[in-house]
């Protein structure tokens, strides 16, 4: 392309009268390199135009969007998330719950009701009990005596051998 | 639309969502935010997708839009600082002309950014990423006159700052 052809379209081109067509030959004219110093400061706009085309987004960014493109298909997985979200608030509530009625009945336990009305019957009642008791125990402590009667019987028997031992050892 | 009509038909449209995010918010950063963002809106609206005849147009629109948005709520004007300048094969070059290259780039981008919202748009989409007037018409939600004013003003005042540039020989 001759140079007056080609300051012929950059004339048509600063009016914007030029077509796709005939910017495509421009930019394929400026990019060859072999431009008369009077267009030169036309080819560096023309430089920068092609410099510009030349800017791209990294490979990586594709993988980014598909990504996030997958976790929203349908809405599906940002409705599970907030099903987790919801299990989880439920689980909390769900342990607080169970917490607060266990330690209200280990409370209860440590203050038992009254079980009459009448203090005369309740003296009476707690006297049985006390009786009752006393009799169990009173009960024990003989069955004990014979276990001390036993021990001291075991004891008889241990301690002439246990002197014949020391006899013979002195030997 | 299924994930591989998404993947064939949208996905590959994403460098240009990016260049143009980047060229109206200024940040590659928030640029990559923006286009993801959009890419995400665009599959999330598929069911309604199927009156829209220009699919990349469409999502140059919701990219538009993403990023007025944020720049509305952070309430700064678009593409103050471009964040990356110069990025050109320059195997050819001596270290001079590279630094030369690099600062004449430099300078084309800081007068293009200088430019009116509109008309930056407009050459924007039609000299980097070469849509037709009736493509910039449907991303840019205005009609075929306005575009070609836009484009009319903004390649005149380039051209004019590339004048002033030159005369004092910079």
């Amino acid at each position: 392309m001759d140079s007056k052809h080609v300051e012929a379209l950059l004339e048509k081109y600063w009016n914007g009268d030029t077509s796709l067509e005939e910017e495509a030959q421009l930019r394929a004219f400026f990019a060859q390199g072999n431009v008369p110093a009077s267009l030169q400061s036309a080819a560096s706009l023309f430089r920068y135009f092609q410099q510009e085309q030349q800017k791209k987004l990294a490979p990586s960014f594709d993988a980014r969007v598909t990504k996030s493109i997958r976790q929203r298909q349908g809405g599906k997985i940002i409705r599970m998330v907030n099903l987790v979200n919801v299990a989880r608030i439920a689980a909390g509530v769900l342990v607080i719950v169970a917490a607060g009625y266990l330690i209200r009945q280990e409370v209860s336990k440590m203050y038992p009701e009254d079980t009459y009305s009448d203090p005369k019957v309740a003296f009476e009642e707690t006297k049985k009990a006390l009786m009752m008791i006393s009799k169990s125990f009173g009960k024990a402590q003989q069955e004990a005596g014979k276990i001390k009667m036993f021990n001291e019987a075991e004891e008889k028997i241990q301690s002439p051998k246990a002197d014949d031992t020391e006899q013979k050892a002195s030997i | 639309m299924d994930f591989h009509m998404f993947e064939t038909r949208v996905l590959p449209a994403k460098n240009k969502l990016f260049r143009f995010a980047t060229r109206l918010l200024g940040s590659q950063e928030e640029a990559k935010d923006v286009v993801q963002e959009a890419l995400i809106k665009v599959w999330n609206g598929r069911e309604q997708l199927n009156d829209v005849q220009n699919l990349e147009a469409w999502c140059m629109r919701i990219v538009k839009n993403l990023s007025l948005d944020r720049l509305r709520s952070s309430q700064r004007r678009p593409a103050d600082g471009l964040d990356s300048h110069a990025d050109i094969r320059q195997e050819l070059l001596t270290p001079h002309e590279t630094t030369e290259l690099q600062e004449s780039m430099k300078q084309i981008e800081q007068l293009m950014n200088a430019l009116p919202d509109k008309q930056r748009q407009v050459m924007h989409l039609r000299d980097i990423e070469g849509y037709s007037y009736q493509e910039i018409c449907e991303i840019l939600g205005i009609d075929m006159s306005q575009v070609k004013v836009s484009l009319f003003r903004a390649r005149q005042a380039v051209r004019d700052q590339l004048i002033k540039m030159n005369a004092y020989g910079l």
